[in-house]
């Protein structure tokens, strides 16, 4: 009988050939040696940017709005910007954990809790932005509907309101999400520290975890229940910031593909985050054999799809304009490839749309130097893609008489640069504590979990290791 | 009980609780601290300070009525009701001209100034100088006191001072004035020419109409003012004549009223006068104009002559010019303007700008007789106190006298030469050579410094006064508060040098008036000061004028007048400015200019053409507020300014404003811009050849408007006036597109005209009467701003300074947007008033998290301050980018500067609320004027129903041009039901389906076809 199919062998997913223990132990003894010093220097370095953030909201506060470059076409600039590049960012993470979790992408295990991690700093930085903002922050609580004797209750229509939900909702469900999965991770740490005080805070926190079979029995549920919450919330949030445009009537925001797009532009960007800080991290803490190369390939090969869906509506953005025959949208695109912002969109295009092209070639996604220059060009793209949206569309719209150019103040700049501390701080608090891959799940995936050890073609392959020793601690016994 | 600290103590304020040093002071004296000091005059800056601070308020408000004695209320009078403004008439003076106003007055405070309808001058309209009026004089940083040799005296100190040296009546005086049509002034003058023999007497205005009087002088033999009636003109030619504009013309108002009105369009029966425009700067009025012809300003004379040797070949009379030739001979503009001209003969207007000689005066005047104007259209009036002879050829002669040391006395009252004299007559030198010079102005300025003695002069709301309109008018000034920083009037002033005593300028004016009104004086008195007008009079008599028999010879040498080769400077009063004399005028500042929307500064006007010539690029950046300077050298000095490129301005030509480069007169004055006076000489006033070159610096410019193209967008929508007749139509969306609104179709099969489907509730309180709407008629806006000036005083609107303008976060309420369209040399230009919307189906609305902004139930978009939290996304979701955000504290900054900010806080309208930093703004249909006619209509019939015409918002109040009308839309006969009924009227941005509630009426231009 002749072969109709023919079944492609994976890759393993872990390399290096690791048991449970080594690989309880590459992961764990991180946050169990002693501290680096490099880790001391980058988080002097975050907190010194952290200080430069807090202050200069303070500074913000205290003056007004008006230190910022705002004007009167562009009532929103940077912040918003930033706000929206933070949040697409903070897409990752639950991309990765949730959807594909569900889609049983197993190769997710390696990076998920790293990208999680990454989610919830950067949802943090986003959420500062539309808070500070506004002109009276002391007052801010009012977007809350919060009973009142005067029956005053905020405007349901206002995407802004939405946006205040979708954001509430995503940060506590991906965080919750993320700790849910930390738990026997937890309870791993709890019993191999040493010191009392780490013993009693892993323990806290790891809920009295014992491995036992019911413990898995909910963990798996409670994980599957978060996984479906968060899956529509991934598409969700971001949909929904790209409400705060759609619905409006201004030019260049007033789209109907801005949902999609947005969600497309989001994962692309969270997708080079994600490997921005990988490819340091693994470098840096050894972990080659389970972020591999294969993982990155893979999430070069999202980031191309991405990239070209976002390329795509570009495109999209054109025809429309030229095809609903609004005279503003028509203006508005013109002037987007050719006016005073032109700049900022071919910066765009370059770095969204032409950029990832390149990883048609399997040669350069599988080249790591390369790959990370690439993931930067493209946190900056989707950056200028949001700075293009946001400015462009407010600076040049109906009433040529209002037409005004925006530029970004000192102060702009700085409190962009100070998310980075904050984000930075968080994330290295976190490598340094917490497990910074889901060392539990990551077992299940590993060649070793196969306990029949035969191959693709039915045929028995005996481990070339030895078969470990049964474990003496009921934490690892997954 | 110990009498140590836990005592129980009795308080009865919280003040005596703290034990303040306020209240130490308060409880020590027997009287509130102002109560004993109010007969000191000097301390009456003490007075001020617990004025607007504290518990002194409510009983001394009264003082600031302009009664002679100073009483608090014992019983309240039957004419004031704390929080009603009560409303007088009287009037503002500018130059030898006064306009009647009617002044809002709220428990003693003027806060706002209007039109007189019942003054012929003003039609209860208003221009930019007049509603700013009130904020000058709640300028802190006017002169508080006399000073001798920079040092502070008292008033007394002048007057004794005064006294002893006028004693001797043989000192040689030099007198120099402002312009003043007061004749309570020139009674004075004339005691003071009699009283002083040996005194010459000059007047000195920068910008004057002394041409015109000359050149009636050389054309009738009489000096004559001018007045153009341009109600009755159907053909205007203005040569280089702005004479909408304030600083263009005296009796700015009466003549943009009446030009407008003679081309309000309701049908397509009705005519339209046709306005030819020749200039040689963009200005309002040649923006205005159907037809504009740019010409440097030394061609506007031969072009002049041109003019009238053409008109001259059909009309006798003009023999003069038969012989003239040059190189507008022939001109295609020559020979269609003398045609229409003699095919109006007797309904035209020829006018010339002020700028002209003497002899273009008299082509102008004898054109005007010839074709039968003179009498009809144009009418010539003598003007009891015009000097008889040219005053600045006076007032150049007398420097000279003064260098010869022909004086030992200078009285400079009101003007200010040090600044506006011409560089070479080097005045601040001359000066020195007076033992003694006085000078009485508004602020320690130029001249002031440069004098013995300073005087402060009293504001014209704060002192009576009387004057002349410039039609000849009579009416008094009536003040409407108690000086805030004490001061002279110019007849107090005048009186004091005369008789050495204080003067009551409430009895000066009452002695001139006693001549007016021989029997039952006092009822005849407070009938003037009623009405604001003597209404026994009805203006100069006009004068039957005729050639005189040697004007053909007087006229000729000056005919052959040849332009400037090369580059000329025109040096022009500023827009908003003037003379300098309002520099320190916040709003004004802040106004931006009509044609170039700058603000803040003064520049050097040039075609695109001239400044590509210069090396300069030939439009403004859109990314950059920097714009290049050029350097300027005329008559030996040499200025550097910024470049502004201007389409359609003249080549070889560079317009420059004066009043800028103020240094120490006052903060808002104060290094704003550049000093031109220095390129003027007495030679050449007005204009004159220069030498410019680039500089290679930039200097930054605050402009309102960064984009001038109107992109062909229908934002504001124009046709001829045959278009308009074959066309009624031709303004709907779907003239000008060739479809309909997407959706009408739909909406109108299911019986709804009112616009496409929408997703939200389609109208607001549908039972509710009345609604409110406005519409503009651009047709009558040719940009002049005062709509911005009088929103800005009603509704308390902060100045933000030149920065903060510059990052474009300009506060107005009201904008005039304004478009160049078509070929850069020759743009045409649309002004188009940008106030909210009011948007049925508000964008603003549907956008706020906390709902901040809401409709009411009369169709009003309303701005709640104190549930703004600032997202500023009802900004960006607004099409029209109307809605001001308060990125700083601006009111705040605005309110609080300086040690006394109570003086500016009572320039504060207190039926608006101000803004605190964070919140956004905009027009609010001035909802206090309408709820306040809700509640009167209320009161009287019951109904909350206005009658028509009984709420006017303030920029439909001050407009001279009568473009805005408001009202309400459920009234079928209301002005403005009935203008958006008329086929001009549209919206813009009709397809968004927002349902603006403010219209426009489409522009109509009655073009000559045999130009166009």
């Amino acid at each position: 009988m002749s072969k109709t199919y023919e079944y492609v062998p994976e890759p393993a997913l872990v390399k290096g050939n690791h048991d449970f223990k080594s690989l309880t132990a590459l992961i764990t003894d991180i946050n169990m040696r002693p501290t680096p010093k490099g880790w001391y220097i980058a988080f002097g370095i975050s907190n010194i940017l952290l200080f430069v953030l807090l202050f200069s909201i303070g500074y913000l506060i205290w003056e007004g709005t008006g230190i910022w470059g705002l004007n009167a076409p562009a009532g929103w600039g940077w912040a918003i910007i930033n706000f929206v590049w933070w949040v697409g960012i903070g897409h990752a993470g639950t991309l990765i954990s949730a959807i594909l979790f569900l889609f049983r992408q197993d190769w997710r295990t390696a990076i998920n809790r790293f990208a999680e991690a990454m989610t919830i700093f950067a949802v943090m930085c986003a959420g500062i932005f539309p808070a500070i903002h506004v002109g009276r922050i002391w007052v801010i609580y009012w977007v809350f509907p919060l009973p009142n004797q005067m029956a005053m209750w905020p405007n349901f229509n206002s995407p802004l309101l939405w946006d205040v939900f979708a954001v509430s909702t995503y940060f506590t469900v991906s965080l919750l999400f993320w700790y849910v999965g930390l738990v026997p991770d937890l309870a791993t740490l709890r019993d191999r520290v040493k010191s009392k005080f780490a013993k009693i805070a892993y323990g806290t926190f790891a809920l009295g975890w014992r491995g036992s079979n019911r413990h898995w029995w909910n963990y798996e549920k409670s994980y599957m229940i978060l996984a479906g919450l968060a899956t529509p919330l991934v598409l969700s949030v971001h949909t929904i910031v790209s409400f705060d445009f759609a619905v409006s009537l201004i030019p260049g925001w007033h789209t109907t593909i801005f949902p999609p797009y947005f969600v497309a532009g989001a994962v692309f960007s969270g997708f080079a985050m994600v490997l921005t800080l990988m490819i340091i991290v693994r470098k840096i803490y050894g972990l080659e054999e389970i972020m591999t190369i294969d993982h990155i390939e893979k999430m070069n090969i999202i980031i191309m799809v991405t990239g070209s869906m976002v390329g795509f509506a570009y495109l999209m953005e054109f025809f429309i304009a030229w095809y609903g025959g609004v005279e503003y949208e028509k203006a508005i695109f013109i002037l987007r490839a050719t006016g005073p912002y032109a700049w900022a969109y071919w910066i765009m295009i370059a770095c969204n749309v032409i950029s990832p092209q390149v990883f048609w070639s399997k040669k350069l996604r599988r080249n790591v130097a390369f790959t990370f220059f690439i993931s930067i060009v493209v946190n900056i793209g989707m950056w200028f893609e949001r700075f293009v949206i946001a400015v462009t569309s407010l600076s040049t719209d109906f009433l040529p008489s209002s037409w005004g150019y925006y530029s970004p103040t000192f102060w702009d700049v700085i409190t962009y640069v100070g998310t980075f501390g904050l984000f930075f701080t968080f994330f290295l608090l976190f490598l340094r504590f917490l497990p910074m891959v889901a060392v539990a799940e990551l077992k299940a995936v590993i060649p070793q979990a196969d306990p029949h050890n035969y191959d693709e073609n039915g045929e028995f392959n005996p481990p070339k290791v030895e078969i470990p020793e049964p474990v003496k601690d009921s934490a690892q016994k997954g | 009980m110990s009498d140590q600290s836990n005592q129980t103590t009795f308080w009865k304020s919280l003040n005596e609780l703290a034990k303040n040093k306020e209240y130490k002071k308060y409880a020590e004296r027997e009287f509130p601290e102002n109560a004993t000091e109010m007969t000191d005059q000097v301390s009456r800056r003490s007075f001020l300070r617990v004025m607007g601070a504290s518990i002194a308020l409510a009983g001394f408000a009264s003082c600031r009525k302009p009664v002679q004695k100073i009483l608090p209320y014992n019983k309240q009078p039957e004419d004031l009701v704390l929080g009603e403004p009560n409303f007088y008439a009287t009037s503002m003076p500018f130059q030898d001209t006064v306009t009647g106003l009617l002044v809002e007055n709220n428990e003693g405070r003027p806060t706002k100034l209007e039109g007189n309808d019942q003054h012929p001058s003003s039609g209860g309209r208003t221009n930019i100088y007049n509603q700013a009026g009130i904020l000058n004089m709640y300028d802190p940083d006017r002169s508080r006191a006399p000073r001798n040799n920079g040092e502070q005296v008292s008033a007394s100190d002048f007057v004794t001072f005064a006294s002893e040296h006028f004693a001797d009546r043989n000192r040689r005086i030099l007198f120099i004035s402002e312009a003043n049509s007061s004749p309570t002034y020139n009674r004075l003058k004339e005691n003071a020419l009699q009283t002083f023999s040996n005194a010459e007497w000059v007047t000195y205005e920068p910008f004057n109409e002394d041409n015109a009087l000359e050149g009636t002088n050389m054309a009738f033999g009489r000096r004559l003012r001018t007045v153009n009636h341009y109600d009755k003109a159907d053909v205007v030619v203005a040569l280089n004549d702005d004479f909408m504009s304030p600083y263009g013309h005296k009796n700015s108002v009466e003549n943009a009223f009446k030009l407008t009105g003679r081309r309000k369009v309701t049908s397509t029966e009705d005519s339209m006068s046709r306005i030819y425009c020749v200039e040689n700067s963009f200005t309002s009025t040649g923006s205005y104009a159907d037809h504009r012809l740019r010409l440097k300003t030394s061609e506007i004379e031969p072009f002049t002559y041109a003019l009238a040797a053409k008109l001259s070949e059909s009309l006798s009379g003009l023999s003069a010019f038969s012989n003239v030739s040059n190189v507008f001979t022939n001109h295609d503009w020559v020979n269609r303007l003398a045609d229409e001209l003699i095919s109006n003969g007797g309904s035209s207007v020829v006018s010339i700008g002020f700028d002209h000689s003497a002899a273009a005066h008299a082509a102008v005047a004898a054109m005007n007789r010839v074709l039968g104007n003179a009498g009809e259209t144009v009418t010539y009036h003598e003007v009891p106190f015009s000097d008889d002879r040219h005053q600045t050829e006076a007032f150049i002669e007398a420097v000279r006298n003064l260098n010869s040391g022909a004086y030992d006395t200078v009285v400079l009252v009101g003007t200010n030469p040090v600044f506006t004299a011409p560089a070479d007559l080097n005045f601040s030198d001359a000066l020195s050579n007076a033992g003694t010079t006085i000078h009485l102005s508004d602020y320690v300025d130029e001249t002031s410094k440069a004098c013995n003695w300073h005087v402060n002069r009293a504001h014209f709301l704060e002192a009576w006064g009387d004057g002349y309109s410039y039609t000849g008018y009579r009416s008094v000034i009536q003040p409407q508060i108690q000086p805030l920083f004490d001061g002279f009037s110019e007849v107090e002033f005048l009186n004091t040098l005369l008789t050495g005593e204080a003067s009551n300028g409430y009895d000066l004016v009452q002695d001139t008036w006693r001549n007016y009104f021989t029997s039952d004086f006092n009822r005849q008195w407070e009938t003037v000061l009623h009405d604001g007008i003597d209404k026994t009079t009805s203006g100069f008599d006009a004068v039957n004028v005729s050639l005189q028999s040697g004007f053909a010879s007087n006229i000729r040498p000056h005919l052959s007048a040849s332009p400037i080769d090369g580059i000329e400077i025109n040096i022009k009063p500023d827009a908003t400015l003037f003379d300098g004399r309002f520099a320190n005028n916040g709003w004004l500042q802040e106004l931006p200019e009509p044609m170039t929307k700058i603000t803040w500064d003064n520049v050097a006007l040039m075609s695109p053409t001239t400044a590509e010539s210069l090396g300069l690029p030939p439009e403004q950046s859109f990314k950059s507020n920097d714009v290049p300077t050029v350097r300027i050298s005329a008559g030996g000095n040499t200025i550097e300014i910024a470049a502004w490129v201007l389409p359609g301005h003249a080549d070889d030509s560079i317009t420059l404003t004066v009043g800028y480069g103020r240094q120490n007169v006052g903060r808002v004055a104060d290094g704003v811009g550049v000093d031109t006076y220095p390129l003027r000489t007495s030679e050449a006033m007005y204009y004159q050849s220069a030498q410019v070159e680039r500089t290679g610096s930039m200097y930054e410019i605050a402009c309102v408007q960064d984009h001038n193209n109107i992109e062909g967008r229908d934002m504001v929508r124009e046709a001829t006036l045959e278009e308009y007749r074959e066309n009624p139509d031709f303004a709907s969306f779907e003239s000008i597109h060739g479809f309909a609104v997407p959706g009408m179709k739909e909406a109108k099969e299911k019986g709804d005209d009112r616009g496409p489907v929408s997703l939200f509730n389609e109208q607001y309180g549908p039972d509710h009467q009345p609604q409110w709407g406005m519409a503009i008629d651009l047709n009558a806006c040719f940009g002049c701003g005062v709509c911005t000036i009088a929103c800005q005083a009603e509704n308390n609107i902060p100045v933000i300074g030149k920065r903060e303008v510059g990052r474009r976060r300009i506060m107005h309420w009201i904008r005039t947007d304004r478009y160049f369209e078509g070929d850069r040399d020759n743009p045409k230009v649309y002004h188009q008033p940008v106030p909210c919307m009011h948007c049925e189906l508000a964008p603003c609305e549907q956008v706020c998290p906390v709902a901040a902004t809401t409709h009411s139930e009369d169709g009003m978009n309303q701005m709640t301050y104190n549930r703004c939290i600032g997202t500023r996304y009802c900004a960006n979701n607004c099409p029209f980018k109307v809605r001001r955000f308060n990125f700083f504290n601006y009111t705040k900054e605005y309110l609080t500067t300086g040690d006394d900010p109570e003086i500016i806080q009572m320039a504060m309208n207190p039926d608006v609320t101000v803004r605190f930093r964070g919140v956004i703004e905009k027009c609010s249909y001035c909802v206090q004027r309408v709820n306040k006619a809700k509640i009167q209509s209320k009161i009287d019939t019951g109904s909350k129903k206005p009658a028509d015409g009984s709420v006017q918002t303030a920029c439909q109040q001050a407009c001279p041009a009568n473009a805005i009308t408001f009202g309400d839309l459920t009234d079928q006969n209301s002005v403005v039901s009935q203008h958006k009924q008329n086929e001009r009227n549209y919206v813009m941005l009709e397809e968004m389906n927002v349902r603006p509630r403010t219209s426009y009426l489409a522009k109509i231009r009655n073009t000559n076809s045999e130009l166009a």
